[in-house]
């Protein structure tokens, strides 16, 4: 007896839900760890050495220009080759991580070319040293300015760790797939997959737009 | 060394199918999203609130939702509401739609970008809606946004590589049927990465010539 | 040509706009006649410009009525009060009426002659051979015929606003409706437009001029209107106006200006300003 469509999505909702929980938490630690290592990225493109800013710029555009299924892929196979044997989960952070610093430099670069280069000056005058003075004085300023794109990219990172089910990390596009490998229910399931993702993704605009009204106010 | 390299020979075709399938499909996507964008970004300024309030919730939906669920309803849960799409056309439909919620958005930001005063002008003179979208946006747009398009392009392109997943014999499902047949991950993977980041190169220097004919 | 008919061209009734707290215009009521040129004066934020736009449906309004040649604009009357018109029939209504604004709004992506002829090609389906004769005529009037070809970042700022005004022309319109025409203009380039617009009014057409130029005003206008917070406080004929002003905000309007402008009057001071000459 065929079950209806709300009975099956009843059903299945726990585990779907817990399969977006790891979605986000996959996403989440590869925005967290993006971050720093971003900045570090985005410092090194706008480097005055030359080798440092030639090695980032390919870095970045080798990341930014292909795919991230063929990026999953590669760290996936490569990895044990090399001799580091990781379950996949810790590949598909490594590899979204790799991927979202080439995008968070670039959104930190553009942050980074609209603070005036005499605030710097004026530090290192005083006698800051470089980095500390990255630290308290521009990385702050950056982060204000480009809470809208970071927001997008947590967004891109969120959809692509969908692409992470391929190499058998159990999220919520894997865990749908093999609900409906069990039920035989591909147009409901996938749809209510579908509104969760976008549920997600609401949140997190709105947490967004509320992040970027507080930081304005402490200017 | 030789091994090495032979592979490739041995698998150029191969490989080189797979590019031609995918540029092929995304140039199509891009011609529909284009077309499709284009469309909603002008109803869009129709002051019908159902009609605008219905675009906002399409354009949201597509930016919130991976296109591989998109995919994956077209082309798994198609067939049960009579639906039955070969592959191919899941692909360019599912890019296509997809694209077409973000190409939308260009074409809004490069609409409104047009000082209201030329616009109340041409109302003067008596031209309709659409004739100045034709006459007066357009034409003034076409720099604007060439480069978020070229961009939004080249976005697509690197999406596409998902269509492998619903066995669409394109650039990234044929590297994998390489990798399959030969246990071979570096060659592959390598070869890959060059062809999609020539795909990319290239269209990025014809934006850049559009961008110079386009001016005016 | 404007049509002599006894009919006026245009007429305000009762209108009204209004924000949450305060009133842009309040009750103005106006009519416009056959071949008058009326100036409208009065200081900033008196609303001038917004009757304006609001007689050409630019802009919405509170309430009230503004008729075109007999035809009701933006509304129609329904069975219970004003139902607001389809934007075809807006056009329609509006059809004969030119508009000449401050920041000339010409489009820059297109050659000065374009910029005439877009109107009557699209709108009157004026085929593209007689539209350009059309063009070049209208150039002619204003005298820039030469830069047919040109494009508008190519010319100065009264050359530009000349072409807004043969854009206008162009369309043979019954009235032109003129916005603060020179306001934007560097003082020596007023001089070309305003005298592009003597010889306009000396050719009969009818021209509404919102204006902060009084010398204009006393030279060409049948009639001018004094406006200040959102009312017409005083109107009639220059000379009286601006030797007679009755209402002590016109006085006061006008003491200010004087007292700006002694420096610059090159004419011998008279005990009065001239009265309408220009007109024949």
């Amino acid at each position: 007896m065929p079950v209806t469509t709300f009975t099956l999505i009843q059903n299945n909702l726990p585990v779907m839900l817990w399969g977006a929980g790891m979605t986000v938490l996959v996403s989440g630690i590869a925005i967290i760890l993006g971050m720093p290592l971003g900045l570090v990225l985005c410092f090194g493109v706008s480097s005055s050495n030359r080798w440092v800013s030639r090695i980032s710029r390919v870095y970045q555009s080798v990341w930014r220009g292909t795919p991230i299924l063929v990026q999953l892929l590669i760290i996936y196979y490569l990895l044990p080759l090399i001799g580091i044997n990781v379950p996949p989960i810790l590949a598909a952070i490594i590899a979204l991580t790799l991927n979202t610093i080439a995008f968070q430099a670039e959104i930190f670069r553009g942050g980074l070319q609209a603070i005036p280069p005499g605030q710097m000056e004026a530090a290192r005058m005083v006698g800051i040293r470089i980095w500390a003075a990255r630290r308290t004085i521009l990385v702050p300023q950056i982060f204000r300015l480009v809470i809208p794109s970071l927001v997008n990219e947590t967004i891109s990172i969120l959809k692509n760790s969908s692409l992470v089910s391929v190499i058998a990390v159990t999220e919520l596009m894997r865990v749908s797939q093999q609900i409906v490998a069990t039920t035989y229910r591909p147009f409901e399931i996938y749809i209510a997959a579908a509104v969760i993702y976008i549920v997600i993704n609401l949140v997190l605009s709105l947490a967004g737009r509320t992040a970027e009204r507080r930081l304005a106010h402490g200017t | 060394m030789a091994q090495f390299l032979d592979l490739w020979v041995q698998y150029a075709p191969l490989m080189l199918a797979g590019l031609v399938t995918t540029a092929w499909i995304c140039a199509l996507a891009t011609v529909l999203g284009i077309a499709v964008g284009l469309v909603l970004a002008c109803l869009d300024g129709i002051a019908f609130e159902p009609l605008r309030w219905a675009i906002r919730a399409y354009v949201e939906i597509m930016r919130g939702l991976p296109i591989l669920i998109l995919l994956f309803v077209l082309y798994y849960g198609g067939p049960s509401v009579g639906l039955r799409l070969s592959a191919g056309t899941v692909g360019v439909f599912g890019l296509g739609f997809y694209g077409a919620a973000y190409f939308a958005e260009i074409f809004r930001s490069g609409f409104q970008s047009i000082p209201k005063g030329q616009i109340e002008a041409a109302r003067m003179a008596g031209l309709t809606g659409s004739q100045i979208i034709r006459h007066i946006k357009l034409p003034q747009m076409l720099v604007l946004i060439t480069p978020p398009m070229v961009n939004q392009i080249i976005i697509l392109i690197k999406e596409s590589a998902v269509l492998s997943i619903i066995t669409v014999a394109e650039l990234t499902k044929n590297t994998t049927q390489f990798v399959n047949e030969t246990y071979a991950v570096i060659q592959p993977y390598v070869a890959a990465a060059v062809l999609y980041w020539l795909l990319v190169e290239a269209v990025a220097q014809l934006g850049k010539l559009v961008e110079r004919r386009v001016r005016f | 040509m404007a049509t002599q008919s006894l009919e006026p061209i245009i007429r305000i009734r009762d209108l009204t706009k209004e924000f949450v707290n305060f009133s842009a215009l309040s009750g103005i009521s106006l009519d416009i006649n056959p071949s008058e040129v009326v100036c409208i004066i009065g200081p900033s934020g008196s609303g001038k410009s917004t009757l304006l736009r609001c007689t050409s449906f630019l802009e919405e309004y509170t309430s009230g009525e503004v008729e075109i040649e007999g035809r009701l604009l933006g509304y129609r009357r329904g069975a219970s009060g004003l139902v607001r018109e389809s934007e075809q029939n807006i056009d329609a209504v509006r059809r004969n009426v030119g508009m000449v604004f401050q920041h000339f709004n010409l489009w820059p992506h297109m050659s000065v002659l374009d910029n005439v002829t877009l109107g009557p090609r699209l709108t009157k389906r004026v085929p593209a051979v007689k539209a350009r004769e059309l063009g070049r005529r209208a150039l002619a009037k204003v005298g820039l015929e030469k830069f047919a070809d040109r494009y508008p970042s190519q010319l100065s700022g009264g050359q530009q606003q000349r072409v807004g005004i043969a854009r206008a022309l162009a369309m043979e319109p019954h009235v032109i409706l003129f916005d603060e025409p020179t306001s934007a203009l560097d003082p020596q380039l007023v001089g070309e437009v305003l005298d592009t617009m003597k010889q306009l009014a000396s050719e009969g057409i009818t021209m509404v001029v919102v204006t902060h130029e009084m010398g204009f005003a006393a030279q060409v206008a049948d009639r001018v209107v004094f406006m200040d917070h959102g009312k017409i406080v005083e109107q009639g004929p220059p000379a009286k106006l601006f030797n007679e002003p009755e209402s002590p905000r016109l006085r006061e309007f006008l003491d200010t200006w004087r007292s700006r402008n002694m420096l610059f009057q090159t004419e011998e001071p008279t005990s009065g300003r001239r009265g309408q000459g220009a007109r024949s």
